[in-house]
């Protein structure tokens, strides 16, 4: 790696820790739980002062020029404060948004989140909703952070449309998840829209890739909870991480943060060199991520014990993160199978 | 009256799935969560009415003092419709313990009073520093004339919000080994000094209580057994609980959530799914098996081992694992907070929420693991 992309990567993990620490207390994240929009808009306006959501956007386009690096570290801070703020979803806009529609979603005035989903499992574009005459008509699902979005950049069969949210024929259904937010269903019947040009598809793995980078930062922060606790917590007269059972599960659980740590950072910068595997690269990474952040979380949960399935317990907290982004921007099976698709198997042997 | 003992098991069986299927509420079949007293006292009541609320107890206390094996069977049928747990703990936890070791008095006391539905119990045994390591209990009762002064804190006390009893361990000699300063007493939850707090869960329910005893004033004669031997007697009332934990019913309902959920996502039919589907089904199958040798060994009257503890491990393993798999299975609504679509069938999320704990609680699987390899097969250490 070279010194300017380390030193890039530093600097977004130390603006990160001023925003979302990824130590201290919980009490933000709680306190934003199961309320609309489940995020906290101070917050992002101060994301957006940091100039986050434009981190991939050229600088002629009024972005930072970042490269997937930098935006992982930033998500992987993000993840280890389990911070809501949507800033994937608003990331995936500003990558194809230019002009007004573009720097209002910059500095904050009009959060833009992405609508593109119709079926769950589901990881491509392939739209049944249609634009036509600057109308737009179909269902999208699984928009998380929907409840607190100003507009919709909606993908159609035939191209992309911004919509706003308050427009009329547009109807917008929460549904609570599991860590305090909202997936909204967006039903567009007719409404009013303004076509964008361009597609969501690089847009797709970029979000995938950071997402894994998100859950990376909540296992590892998961992990570092549990390991605390080994070492606190008595019983039998000594402290529980001293019985090797105990140890050789923590050795497992960091066995899998590592993996899922060099997978990200391996993935991202393929990415940034524009490598041909970049695309499999992503899928590796999320299949990973996924199945590792559900490993650790499950299991601090476990090695925690009676305390562990409290609500007031902050282990609760990562492992119903992981439950929502799990098999978000595609699940584990999914990617495994894009990844096989994507390459003959003899490429890595 | 029909003698239910002089039935055949068959015809056993029968009138008890009859009378279920026409007496049980058919909204409180499968409930999601464990049911609250405002929630399943109709059912208590129904069985009380009809002599069926203590199947263990002899005839002379109330209870239906039928045999080992056709308690079983009343366990499997219950299991089978989806009757929910009642606040049981008067009926298998106190009942049992004051018929073995509870003085005249105590049982004519008390016994009734659980027939009755007026007492409602729960299980004053862990504590924030007791978990795993039961037996280093601190709570303390502190004997003043004919009083115990109780001081101390009890967690995990499952519905100690419906309960206006409770059946305690505290420590009264702190001078002994640490299992055998520990005695047995019963307390009225209106005590002066008693104090509750619902623990609520990751799937944000208050099934579990902490309770705080300050200075609580509780008569000598409220001592079950002898003084110091609450170990023993609390020992033996947990080996019931293995096999029970151990019972396939949990995991045989989550497979069939498993497959109701996979016909709903469209995968059923996914070579992947198929295999992982039916490896889960051949589990079960191997579990309920083996589980049967142990039923057998209680239906012969005779004492579970310490083996026992493998049923627990491999049941609850089981029902996790089969939670997972829902939860790949479910796509983006592995997320969802409420079942999908509003059908309680389709909840992922709650039901491997759900499975959580039952690793930990019992006796956690790392526990049964020791039993296993120092009481069963002898291993050093």
């Amino acid at each position: 790696m070279d010194d300017d992309r380390t030193d890039s990567i530093r600097l977004i993990r130390d603006s990160a820790a001023g925003i979302a620490p990824r130590t201290g207390d919980l009490r933000r994240i709680r306190a934003l739980r199961f309320q609309t929009p489940g995020f906290d808009r101070g917050v992002w306006a101060q994301m957006c002062e940091m100039g986050w959501p434009g981190l991939l956007v050229a600088e002629e386009n009024g972005g930072a020029g970042q490269g997937m690096g930098a935006y992982c570290a930033l998500a992987e801070e993000l993840g280890a404060a389990l911070a809501p703020e949507p800033l994937i979803g608003a990331s995936m806009c500003a990558s194809v948004l230019r002009g007004t529609d573009l720097s209002r979603l910059l500095d904050g005035s009009a959060l833009v989140l992405p609508a593109w989903q119709e079926r769950a499992n589901r990881f491509d574009v392939g739209a049944e909703t249609t634009i036509t005459n600057g109308r737009v008509t179909g269902t999208k699902l699984f928009i998380p952070g929907a409840g607190g979005a100003d507009l919709f950049l909606v993908a159609g069969r035939d191209g992309l449309a911004l919509v706003a949210a308050d427009a009329t024929g547009v109807s917008v259904r929460l549904e609570k998840t599991q860590d305090g937010g909202e997936f909204g269903t967006l039903v567009l019947d007719g409404a009013p829209c303004t076509p964008v040009a361009g597609d969501l598809t690089e847009a797709l793995d970029q979000a995938a890739l950071a997402i894994s980078a998100y859950l990376l930062g909540a296992m590892d922060r998961a992990f570092a909870l549990t390991l605390d606790y080994l070492r606190t917590r008595q019983q039998f007269g000594k402290p529980i991480g001293s019985f090797q059972a105990l140890q050789h599960r923590a050795a497992d659980l960091k066995i899998q943060v590592a993996l899922t740590r060099a997978s990200v950072e391996n993935a991202a910068a393929i990415w940034d060199d524009g490598g041909a595997g970049r695309v499999a690269a992503v899928s590796r990474a999320k299949a990973r991520a996924s199945d590792a952040a559900m490993l650790v979380c499950r299991q601090a949960i476990q090695l925690f014990g009676g305390i562990g399935y409290t609500d007031e317990a902050d282990p609760g907290l990562f492992l119903r993160k992981a439950m929502v982004l799990m098999n978000m921007y595609g699940s584990a099976a999914l990617h495994r199978a894009r990844f096989a698709r994507l390459t003959p198997d003899e490429d890595d042997i | 009256m029909v003698d239910l003992d002089a039935l055949s098991d068959d015809d056993f069986r029968r009138t008890v799935r009859e009378w279920i299927e026409a007496e049980y509420p058919e909204d409180l079949r499968n409930p999601p969560k464990r049911l609250h007293w405002s929630e399943n006292q109709v059912w208590y009541y129904k069985l009380a009415a009809k002599g069926w609320l203590c199947p263990g107890w002899p005839k002379q206390y109330g209870g239906m003092g039928i045999s080992a094996g056709k308690q079983i069977i009343m366990v499997e049928e219950f299991e089978r419709h989806g009757v929910a747990r009642t606040n049981d703990h008067g009926i298998i936890m106190v009942g049992p313990l004051l018929i073995a070791h509870g003085t005249e008095a105590q049982k004519a006391e008390f016994l009734p009073k659980v027939l009755s539905g007026e007492h409602i119990w729960c299980q004053g045994y862990s504590e924030p520093g007791a978990g795993s390591d039961l037996a280093s209990l601190r709570t303390e009762a502190l004997s003043d004339g004919d009083d115990w002064i109780v001081n101390g804190s009890k967690i995990w006390t499952t519905l100690a919000n419906d309960a206006n009893w409770i059946f305690l361990l505290v420590r009264t000699d702190k001078s002994a080994k640490k299992q055998e300063g520990i005695s047995f007493l019963l307390v009225p939850m209106d005590s002066p000094g008693i104090t509750i707090r619902p623990i609520w869960t990751i799937d944000l329910h208050d099934e579990f209580c902490e309770v705080f005893f300050d200075n609580v004033r509780v008569p000598k004669k409220w001592t079950v057994g002898q003084v110091n031997q609450g170990w023993t007697m609390a020992k033996a009332l947990l080996g019931h609980e293995r096999i029970y934990l151990g019972s396939p019913k949990l995991s045989g309902y989550a497979l069939g959530r498993l497959r109701d959920l996979a016909e709903r996502m469209g995968v059923s039919d996914d070579p992947g799914f198929v295999d992982t589907y039916t490896k889960l089904r051949l589990e079960i199958a191997d579990l309920k098996a083996l589980h049967a040798t142990y039923v057998d060994v209680v239906r012969r009257g005779e004492t579970l081992g310490p083996d026992v503890s493998m049923l627990k491990v491999i049941q609850t393993e089981l029902f996790q694992k089969i939670t997972d798999v829902m939860l790949d299975v479910a796509g983006e609504n592995a997320g969802l907070l409420d079942p999908m679509e509003g059908n309680r069938a389709f909840n992922p999320g709650g039901l491997f929420l759900q499975a959580r704990p039952s690793t930990i609680y019992g006796g956690s699987n790392e526990i049964q693991r020791n039993i296993l390899a120092k009481n069963v097969l002898g291993l050093p250490g």
